[in-house]
């Protein structure tokens, strides 16, 4: 009797996003797969040959991968293999490529994988598992609604900055209608890729993501240029924009790991190279024409009186500063000269 | 995250000129696109150069354009008739009844004509002319003046450039370069075949002990547009006043083109050399004084020619003028600003300009007061490059009506819209050394109530950036950049920027800006 629980293993053929397209199960071996029709499990695919391969145990009792007379032979876990050679299966789940199909092979007494939790976004009334500290102890809808407020009551202050006391309502339109519109487009715009690839609307979990990193960018971008100034470190301003640019770097990855679940590797690597690549150019145009790494030539913000942490210095200690500074410049003329760079007329 | 384009906001609103446009166009008449790209290449400058320089760049590059198109058939079609045959159109456009005057003009045209030279920059490999001035016989041996403009591409690139002449009666021929003043923009050039103009000559000098009177009638001569040799009437009025070298103001018009030649007085005896107008009036029109031309005279009559770029040169010119320049600067007392709580340098106007602005009462948001302070002198090193010359700016800022957290936006955005300039052919770009500075404290400002209010120092923030010249060996740009910090809804900010300085004078130059600063002296004594 075929009974369910009695399964020696379980084949599920995949989609190409990776879903299920149905499950076979399997009671005894040798299971056949092929196109023909006498196969045990006949696979559509004008790709797979008529005896394509053949699951069997060995005498030993290890369960073995025969491929058949294929032209294109069969991938297992991705290696290939060709017509005749026989592999010994993994005692995990394991995927097989026959022609344009692929299979993924479960066999009784494999090891499981831990349970994944689902994203924050879909664990609605469920209390949060271990969090640490007062974040973690908040439910994810909650640190959502608060990472907006918070959000949204920086932007506005700043925004409200910007403007002159008793400016037109009109005025204020930008920062308390066009930001909630900019970050949910945003959103949207990546729900619209989880769609295409994922078939799945994922608007609030990408809103998971957006929020609290807008929220860290933000906090970044007004609270550091002021603790630079305010403690007198003008390289810890010149950091500034490099962290923002690398926090950018970091939500667009976890939007496009949201993407590609199966392969965050990938989504990373291609982040890192784009911003490493993006970044070296930038830098090397910023240097070409200030000599610096850093566009601007000097710490603009000011510290406020009251944090202002800094010590005055005698005024003359700063020009003694100067003559270093000119041996440093002398240096690039010569280095100018040496190059042979035009001459300053060149062309007029 | 609008923080980028409010600050783009304020950059316009701080960069507005108002009439304030202290820059004359050398009277060279060069292919226009090299005045476009210098009109291009200007953008670039440093902020407040930029800032002062916009509105005149403009009709710079619009001259020889305009010009050439509109102003020059006008001239020669309509004056032409009046005198004659002759091809002597009065550029100044003389009143007809003044058939005397006329009459003068004409003799000293006749006379001056057989001395009367147009320069011309030629490119070596293609024979075309990439700048024209005018130039004139002087001593003896075929010597000529001209600008030192009219020929500085020459100077600066020998081995592209050939430097020709062509009379009045049509001969031609090759000029060598013997000496120049790169401070009051004159070159001394001679002939290299003498033998077609030989026995005709110079043009003398006005003695230096028969000083002209004001309202004289004065004649400039030249060759406007490489349209025709022309004599431009006009009046003379004098020394320019405020002006750190010695320029003459001639009351009539100059075109470009007629740069480098004679302007003489009733008798044909130099007065001035042509060299400059400004294209915001009407007829102010300036002179390089006959002093100079006597002393370069004096130094390179036998002179070898110059065959190599003569950046060194320059560069040793242009030290001896700044060292100067210094000297005269850091020996005059600050003027008051007249603010409640700092006493703010603001240069006296010996030989500076200063223009004010303050905004409309009315304004909701910050207030300020501004004062802009150059000097007219600039000295041409090349059409990309004018130096030698200071800029002291500042702006007092009132933010009661915006409160400590919108003020502290407003005053660090300010700060941050400056320009401090980036590498270019010229020049590298601006480092930066940057400190919270105790002002008011050294022994610089060494009057009583300086030393009183010693103990409570003006703290401030102050950058101080240096570029140096690439092609001028010792010579650099030197900006500092100060602000206030002490107050929460009240500040000022200054900058102060010399352009072509030794680094012993940059520093002189920037200690003596910062120690301008402090509290003015009746608050703390009173409190």
């Amino acid at each position: 009797m075929d009974r369910p629980e009695n399964r020696l293993a379980l084949v599920t053929q995949l989609d190409r996003d990776g879903r299920a397209l149905r499950s076979v199960d399997v009671f005894a071996w040798p299971l056949t797969m092929g196109r023909a029709l006498d196969q045990q499990l006949v696979l559509d695919d004008a790709s797979v040959a008529a005896q394509h391969a053949t699951l069997a145990p060995d005498a030993e009792g290890q369960l073995q991968l025969v491929v058949g007379h294929s032209v294109n032979g069969a991938w297992l876990d991705g290696q290939h293999l060709a017509a005749g050679s026989v592999r010994a299966l993994p005692n995990r789940p394991s995927t097989l490529q026959l022609g344009h199909t692929q299979l993924q092979l479960r066999l009784r007494g494999e090891t499981l994988a831990p349970e994944r939790p689902l994203p924050p976004h879909l664990l609605r009334g469920a209390q949060a598992a271990a969090g640490s500290g007062p974040w973690g102890a908040l439910a994810p809808a909650a640190r959502l609604w608060l990472a907006a407020a918070v959000l949204m009551a920086l932007l506005v202050v700043q925004h409200g900055l910007s403007l002159d006391p008793g400016a037109d309502f009109t005025t204020w339109l930008p920062a308390l209608v066009g930001l909630p519109a900019a970050v949910a487009a945003w959103c949207a715009t990546w729900a619209l890729l989880s769609k295409l690839f994922q078939h799945r609307f994922e608007f609030m979990a990408h809103l998971h993501i957006a929020l609290p990193g807008l929220l860290i960018i933000e906090l970044v971008d007004v609270l550091l240029p002021v603790v630079a100034a305010s403690l007198g470190w003008p390289l810890l301003w010149r950091l500034t924009p490099v962290l923002r640019v690398l926090l950018m770097a970091w939500v667009v990855y976890r939007h496009l790991a949201l993407l590609m679940p199966q392969q965050p590797q990938r989504a990373a690597a291609a982040m890192v190279a784009a911003t490493v690549v993006g970044g070296a150019i930038s830098l090397a145009f910023t240097h070409r024409s200030t000599d610096r790494y850093s566009a601007p030539a000097y710490m603009s913000t000011l510290p406020l009186p009251a944090l202002d942490a800094t010590r005055a210095a005698p005024t003359a200690s700063l020009v003694q500063q100067l003559a270093p500074l000119a041996t440093q410049l002398q240096k690039r003329v010569d280095q100018a000269r040496d190059d042979g760079e035009p001459d300053a007329d060149d062309g007029d | 995250m609008a923080r980028p384009v409010r600050a783009r906001r304020q950059v316009r609103q701080v960069r507005q000129v108002q009439g304030a446009c202290p820059n004359m166009t050398p009277m060279l008449f060069a292919y226009p696109i090299s005045s476009a790209q210098h009109r291009g290449r200007s953008t670039r400058r440093s902020g407040l150069l930029q800032w002062a320089l916009w509105g005149c760049c403009a009709l710079a590059a619009a001259l020889p354009a305009t010009a050439a198109t509109a102003n020059a058939p006008p001239t020669a079609t309509t004056a032409a008739p009046a005198i004659g045959a002759q091809a002597a159109p009065s550029a100044a456009s003389a009143p007809g009844p003044a058939a005397a005057v006329t009459g003068t003009g004409q003799r000293i045209y006749e006379n001056t004509r057989p001395l009367l030279l147009q320069v011309r920059t030629l490119l070596k490999t293609q024979d075309s002319q990439s700048s024209v001035g005018s130039g004139f016989l002087v001593g003896n041996g075929g010597l000529l003046v001209t600008n030192y403009h009219v020929i500085s591409q020459y100077a600066l690139q020998p081995s592209r450039h050939r430097l020709v002449y062509a009379s009045v009666d049509g001969k031609q021929g090759a000029l060598q370069l013997l000496a120049f003043d790169v401070v009051h923009d004159l070159a001394l050039l001679r002939l290299a075949d003498p033998a077609p103009l030989a026995g005709r000559g110079a043009v003398p000098l006005r003695p230096a002990d028969e000083p002209l009177p004001r309202g004289a009638r004065i004649f400039s001569l030249g060759n406007p547009l490489d349209v025709g040799f022309a004599v431009a009437e006009g009046t003379y009025n004098g020394p320019v006043e405020r002006s750190f070298l010695e320029t003459l103001f001639f009351g009539g018009s100059l075109s470009g083109g007629m740069s480098g030649g004679p302007a003489l007085d009733d008798q044909g005896r130099l007065i001035g050399v042509n060299v400059a107008a400004r294209r915001d009036g009407e007829q102010v029109s300036f002179l390089v004084p006959a002093a100079p031309v006597r002393a370069l005279l004096a130094r390179g009559g036998g002179a070898k020619a110059i065959t190599t770029p003569a950046w060194e040169e320059i560069a040793r010119q242009l030290l001896v003028h700044e060292a100067h320049l210094t000297q005269r600067f850091t020996q005059l007392p600050w003027r008051e600003a007249g603010h409640a709580l700092y006493r703010i340098p603001v240069p006296q106007e010996q030989f500076m300009r200063c223009w004010g602005r303050g905004s409309p009462q009315a304004a909701r948001g910050l207030q300020f007061e501004r004062s802009d302070c150059a000097m007219d002198s600039r000295i041409f090193v090349s059409g990309s490059l004018l130096s030698g010359y200071i800029t002291v700016r500042h702006e007092a800022y009132d933010g009661s009506r915006l409160g400590t957290l919108r003020f502290a936006d407003r005053y660090s955005a300010s700060f941050a819209n400056e320009f401090m300039g980036v590498d270019n052919r010229q020049r590298t770009a601006a480092q930066c050394v940057e400190q919270t500075v105790a002002a008011g404290t050294t022994a610089g400002a060494s009057t009583g109530a300086a030393r009183a209010t010693a103990s409570k120092a003006l703290p401030m923030k102050a950058v101080i950036c240096l570029r140096a010249y690439k092609k001028l060996p010792g010579l650099h740009d030197v900006s500092v950049l100060v602000a206030t910090l002490d107050q929460p809804t009240t500040g000022v900010q200054g900058r102060f920027d010399a352009h072509g300085v030794s680094l012993a004078s940059a520093q002189k130059l920037a200690q003596h800006y910062l120690d301008g600063f402090a509290w003015t002296a009746p608050k703390t004594a009173s409190r």
